[in-house]
């Protein structure tokens, strides 16, 4: 990865290498920016191309913290639930599709049963729209819900308006997207992934809202430590133990 | 397939424009040293096929290609980009990627999805894909997997993650999440008993095979090849595709070269 931060395995692949993982999601209407957002966070790039992303994508940043190495692996794709039965990617639930199931032809609902696996091994999600887009806006109600339904309770929400740097265009003011956000019980920023605004602090705040509440819910709730599903890809981590995250 | 080796016709000191893409319309750019002149054909299906031939002929070369030394061969990837690169060459140049996009899948979608790129059949107006095909190359045994993915963290983290399923499984699993107008297609580069040719396996139904089988992998899918009496051109399996009634299955086997 290109990001100087990252850590380095000794060695060993790196995965030992750090102290918590968090597995956080970029959820959103098609072209609000998921891709984009993640691409500059991860790679400093951005590219004006607009390139649909098939299903899902990942990538992977090391952060610190208080001197704890924290590895966000940053999942995004139009990641909307479906019902249980055909949750797709679970290790723990393989099943065959469900007869005569019938895709929409809308592209924010073709991807839509690859997705809940993804959304209960989730500890933080950026619930993006796009400030010129009422539609994109309209939508995070809906996306809300769906963090709702799918996820663990105690997974922390950033709504982030993206494309602030196209003003002139603005269909949705800043306050709105505040109020909105006030309302959902969410964090909120504008952002730029063209123009690197705020996509740092997005994660960042996300980032101190996990480690806040895993510490406030440590010494009570031992889902904290057993709640994410990805058990594979934590096995191989020190298990996030009540000490908490000192942040 | 032989005359279309690119060897430029003009001499390229003489031709001011070989190497300009943008300043002369359409000019003889780099690119359009891939493809290969043949007449362009009318209907939609056909015209999507004949960018499937191409890069199957184009690949073919690659694939008899012996160097008398023995020193030299190009690996999996290397034919994987040459399909690509002449698929998307000639595919825009014929101006039909509005219509007919074909996506290339990052390191990590490959190994979570399964698939090398996605070919999608567009809605006019929103651009969302009617028709999605999911392409899996299939290499010879042989040939080997080439160096593994090395290196980013995210990669191993992704094949931590899909390593309890094979890469066949994993392409039809996705493939069936989507629905019966998505389409996985193994495209074999060579397969056992004629190593020359390009031959394809497309269907909308092998989740249908999930329950069944033990285990979706290279010798099931091959297995269909064994199969068929009779090859589908590339220009048909897309007019099958584009004819086939909403939510059948439909199950061909192609030749490609
Ligand atoms: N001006 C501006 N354009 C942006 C910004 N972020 C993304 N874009 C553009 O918006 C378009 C869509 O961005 P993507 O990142 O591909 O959107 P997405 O949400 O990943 O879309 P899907 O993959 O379809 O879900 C692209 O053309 C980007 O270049 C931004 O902050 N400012
Ligand atoms: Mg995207």
């Amino acid at each position: 990865m290109a990001a100087t931060q990252d850590v380095k395995g000794k060695g060993e692949g790196g995965d030992q290498n750090f102290d918590y993982m968090f597995k956080l999601l970029i959820i959103g209407n098609s072209s609000v920016g998921k891709t984009s957002f993640l691409f500059r966070y991860a790679d400093d790039a951005f590219t004006s191309a607009f390139v649909s992303t098939v299903g899902i994508d990942f990538k992977v940043k090391t952060v610190y913290k208080n001197d704890k190495r924290i590895k966000l692996q940053i999942w995004e794709g139009l990641l909307r639930g479906a019902q249980p039965s055909l949750v797709l990617f679970s290790s723990l639930q393989r099943c065959a599709p469900a007869e005569g199931f019938q895709s929409d032809t809308a592209g924010q609902e073709r991807y839509r049963t690859i997705t809940t696996a993804y959304y209960r091994g989730a500890m933080g999600f950026i619930l993006m729209y796009d400030i010129t887009n009422e539609e994109s806006f309209g939508a995070v109600q809906d996306w809300s819900t769906q963090i709702k339904t799918y996820s663990w309770d105690n997974a922390q929400v950033v709504l982030a308006g993206n494309k602030c740097d196209m003003d002139e265009e603005r269909v949705v003011s800043v306050d709105s997207g505040r109020l909105l956000a006030e309302q959902l019980g969410f964090e909120f920023f504008e952002t730029s992934a063209k123009d690197n605004i705020n996509v740092k602090q997005t994660f960042e705040r996300l980032v101190d809202l996990i480690c806040d509440k895993m510490s406030e819910s440590s010494d009570t709730d031992p889902a904290v430590t057993t709640g994410a599903p990805t058990a594979k890809l934590t096995d191989s981590a020190p298990p996030l133990q009540p000490q908490g995250c000192n942040c | 397939m032989g005359q279309s080796i690119s060897i430029p016709t003009a001499n390229p000191f003489q031709s001011s424009s070989f190497f300009s893409s943008s300043s002369s319309k359409r000019g003889p750019g780099f690119f359009t040293k891939l493809q290969i002149p043949v007449a362009k054909p009318k209907d939609f299906p056909a015209l999507i096929g004949s960018c499937m031939s191409a890069a199957s002929a184009r690949t073919q070369e690659f694939l008899t290609f012996s160097d008398p030394e023995g020193k030299f061969c190009p690996s999996p990837q290397v034919l994987n980009q040459v399909f690509l690169a002449t698929y998307i060459a000639r595919s825009v140049g014929l101006d039909i990627t509005d219509t007919f996009n074909c996506t290339t899948m990052t390191p990590e979608q490959r190994i979570l999805l399964g698939a090398d790129w996605v070919w999608a059949l567009l809605e006019k107006p929103t651009k969302n894909p009617r028709v999605q095909i999911a392409v899996r190359v299939l290499h010879l045994p042989e040939m080997g997997a080439g160096p593994p993915e090395s290196g980013s963290e995210s990669i191993q983290m992704a094949q931590m993650e899909s390593s309890s399923r094979s890469v066949c499984e994993r392409m039809v699993e996705f493939c069936t999440s989507i629905g019966k107008d998505c389409y996985a297609l193994f495209l074999f580069f060579g397969k056992r008993d004629d190593r020359e040719n390009i031959y394809g396996v497309l269907s909308n139904n092998f989740g249908a095979a999930v329950g069944k089988c033990s285990q979706i992998d290279r010798a099931l899918i091959e297995n269909f090849l064994k199969g068929a009496k009779t090859f589908e051109t590339p220009s048909g399996m897309m007019q099958a595709i584009v004819a086939k009634k909403k939510g059948d299955p439909l199950t061909l086997v192609v030749k490609f070269s």
